[in-house]
């Protein structure tokens, strides 16, 4: 059963070809996403970290399909958020962010089932690896970095994390399940929410959908970039703000998922991530 | 006759799984272990194309199949006569 009562995070040692877990009480007041990615660009600061962080409401709610990447491309931290299936199997893996440090040896690829990592040479076939229907593939070959071989993110510095990490994929599953105490509330509140679709910022559309979208729309591919703190931490898609920025509603998922965030939580989040911005650029 | 769940249209799936959260929900709880219905992504022909394929587990007639189906946004689901089904 997965926990929400800490940020679980899985911290991978690819120079060292070793993963260990670490739960954080301290860090639910980043929320997730850029909040909790940049807490924890700080703190494996040493590292050379890439961090991938889902927020509180991955997996649970419809259009909270994205996932944060934060990293530091040669003194420029960036945040950048792709779609498609990770964010669903980083929730039903039990992880709150991983964060890849260090530089393999030799090119790598990394399969993660749960908690559990392991290492494998270049030669591994990515899609060998882990269970179909319950994973993501990130691959990197001809210079572009693909989840599933079709979502990205924006501009090229994922791409060159993993050019510099020697890190050639990263294959994820999960396969934990998480029942909410109230269940009937927690379906009223998605059915509600996935009703909502004329409050999206965009076209309904015949590509690849984002997990737990139904739009299929055509600017799921190519990713975002930084914007709107909440939406950034809830990993929310940028064209449901309409949706996420509505304090109601966010309170009402976290609650009924068992969450104990305050309205100060959320009131304080900018301050605490232009604190831990000011840290990382000192 | 009973009535049971096919993918008619696999062709539309556009590989949200809508229809396996909906699924598990049924059997209150969130995520994908032991899903009814699964999706399954592989790449396409095309470079940076993927394409989608659905299983059904039999065993999905237990639920609510009207609410499975109705769940899709691309209508890939269709219910059909099981008799029918199994011809086919």
């Amino acid at each position: 059963m997965i926990d929400l009562s800490a940020k679980k995070v899985l911290v991978i040692d690819l120079a060292k070809k070793e993963s260990d877990v670490n739960s954080f009480v301290d860090l639910n007041k980043y929320l997730g996403g850029v909040g909790l990615g940049l807490k924890l660009l700080e703190i494996y600061a040493d590292k050379e970290p890439v961090v991938f962080a889902i927020g509180p409401l991955n997996g649970f709610f419809p259009f909270a399909s994205k996932t944060a990447v934060v990293l530091n491309d040669e003194g420029s931290i960036e945040d950048l958020y792709i779609g498609g299936s990770l964010s669903l199997r980083m929730r039903f893996a039990g992880i709150d962010a991983i964060v890849i440090c260090k530089k393999a040896e030799e090119k790598t690829v990394v399969e993660i089932l749960n908690t559990k990592t392991t290492f494998h040479g270049e030669a591994m076939d990515l899609r060998s690896l882990g269970l179909p229907g319950k994973r993501s593939v990130i691959g990197h070959e001809n210079n572009k970095t693909l989840l599933d071989n079709y979502f990205t993110t924006p501009e090229n510095h994922l791409e060159k994390a993993f050019v510099q990490k020697n890190l050639k994929g990263l294959v994820i599953t999960g396969t934990e399940v998480y029942s909410p105490e109230n269940f009937e509330e927690y379906q009223r509140l998605y059915k509600t929410i996935l009703a909502r679709t004329s409050d999206l910022r965009v076209e309904r559309g015949v590509y690849p959908s984002c997990s737990n979208c139904p739009m299929g729309c055509g600017k799921s591919r190519v990713g975002e970039i930084g914007g709107n703190v909440l939406i950034d931490s809830l990993v929310a898609c940028q064209f449901a703000d309409k949706i996420y920025t509505d304090i109601g509603i966010v309170f009402s998922c976290l609650n009924v998922l068992g969450y104990n965030h305050t309205h100060e939580d959320v009131e304080n989040l900018p301050k605490l991530i232009e604190d831990t911005i000011r840290k990382l650029s000192l | 006759m009973s009535k049971t769940l096919k993918a008619t249209q696999v062709d539309k799936c556009n590989g949200c799984e809508l229809c396996s959260l909906e699924a598990q929900r049924q059997l209150k709880k969130v995520g994908l272990e032991e899903s009814l219905i699964r999706i399954f992504r592989k790449k396409g022909k095309d470079p940076q194309t993927l394409v989608n394929s659905v299983e059904i587990d039999p065993r999905l007639n237990m639920l609510n199949i009207d609410k499975i189906c109705e769940i899709c946004p691309t209508s890939v689901l269709e219910i059909v006569d099981e008799v029918e089904n199994q011809a086919k």
